[in-house]
């Protein structure tokens, strides 16, 4: 089973989905299993309709499962093939370019939020669909939560895109950043993907956090990287030794790192550690 | 529902699908009445014939068509996408739709 069940940016997206298009989305932490059935509940991941269709579901009530994984909420992007208004619901079909499906939308009767819903959105548009999949005797369906016009047009090959990446994901675990050692990466990750310094980490190098850094400071934090990471950290004349220069430049890089909070200092002011 | 699938293609792919339904993103070159001369996410261009009353008001469209020939497309139906679209992202969009690690999903 996979250990992805619940992704943590998409952890924070749940009930209503307001979070248009998903957040990107970091190296994902292995969470507890305890944790993973509750979170799942709580997601919400971009698919294809094809992926709607091939489903499964253990019994009529149990969560679903799209290969193996189970999902919460899900998104789509798709074209409006036709409408069908009635009184208590609107039913969009609609059509990615992988299959069918319906979308169900449930109008409060009097709120005015119907004319913003449906006004916006007619056939031959593309839009974006949050919701959870439900199925009717033998009819599968979105219940859908949030419907709106897809307005910039590149929003569709992103989700395209969006929906292969999670697909990869989940198949094989996030994508590691290679400078970082074994055991530290799975620490780092777990913090990384929550910590505010950190908020696109998708492959290519674990510099890219400190890319809008002076180039002195990258490189103290490359060095530091390339340390066996002990708790005491580096030593600052190890830092020294390894970048030259002057050593008043070194002591107010790694101030200004300080501040940032990239490093910390441990056992005392000369030895300092990488956070992550 | 395999009658519903409509692959995204571009020009170079387009012979794969003759008789097929397909999904081409594309930027209108130049309209004729009936026909009009797009081109394709990867550059290539291609012919459409255009169904009766469409008029191609932006230029960028997706069309929903029937594959005639490799560089022939008989459209079922357009949808507007706007002013601006980035067409090398279509394309990167276009070849990992066709990519076998997807084969599942697509």
């Amino acid at each position: 089973m996979s250990q992805y069940g619940e992704n943590p940016f998409y952890g924070n997206a749940g009930g209503g989905g307001y979070l248009a298009g998903g957040s990107p989305f970091g190296s994902a932490s292995g969470s507890p299993g305890g944790l993973r059935k509750a979170g799942a509940l709580h997601s919400l991941r971009p698919v294809t309709i094809k992926q709607l269709l091939n489903a499964t579901q253990a019994h009529s009530d149990a969560e679903w499962s799209i290969d193996e994984v189970e999902v919460g909420q899900i998104t789509v992007v798709a074209q409006v093939v036709s409408i069908t208004s009635q009184t208590t619901n609107c039913v969009y079909w609609l059509d990615d370019g992988t299959g069918r499906i319906e979308a169900r939308h449930w109008v409060d009767v009097g709120t005015e939020d119907d004319a913003e819903r449906w006004g916006g959105i007619t056939e031959n548009t593309y839009i974006r669909v949050m919701g959870s999949l439900k199925s009717f005797g033998n009819k599968r369906y979105i219940n859908a939560t949030h419907l709106r016009r897809i307005k910039d047009p590149n929003e569709i090959q992103f989700h395209i895109l969006e929906t292969f990446t999670v697909y990869m994901i989940f198949q094989k675990g996030a994508p590691l950043r290679p400078s970082e050692a074994g055991s530290r990466a799975a620490v780092a990750n777990g913090n990384g993907a929550a910590s505010a310094y950190n908020p696109q980490s998708t492959a290519a190098g674990g510099m890219e956090q400190y890319a809008h850094l002076p180039s002195i400071q990258r490189r103290i934090v490359a060095f530091m990287m390339s340390q066996p990471q002990q708790t005491e950290g580096t030593h600052v004349a190890a830092i020294a030794r390894n970048i030259g220069g002057d050593a008043n430049a070194i002591s107010e890089a790694l101030d200004r790192l300080m501040d940032e909070g990239h490093v910390f200092t441990t056992i005392d002011d000369s030895h300092f550690a990488l956070s992550t | 529902m395999a009658e519903h699938i409509s692959p995204r293609v571009n020009a170079a792919r387009l012979g794969e699908f003759i008789g097929r339904t397909v999904r081409l993103t594309c930027k209108v070159v130049r309209s004729q009445g009936e026909t009009a001369i797009v081109q394709a996410p990867d550059g290539g261009e291609l012919s459409v014939r255009v169904a009766r009353d469409v008029s191609l008001a932006v230029p960028y469209i997706e069309i929903i068509g029937t594959v005639v020939d490799a560089a022939t497309v008989k459209m079922l139906a357009c949808i507007d996408l706007g002013d601006e679209l980035d067409m090398d992202l279509v394309n990167d969009a276009v070849e990992l739709w066709h990519d076998p690690r997807f084969a599942n999903i697509i």
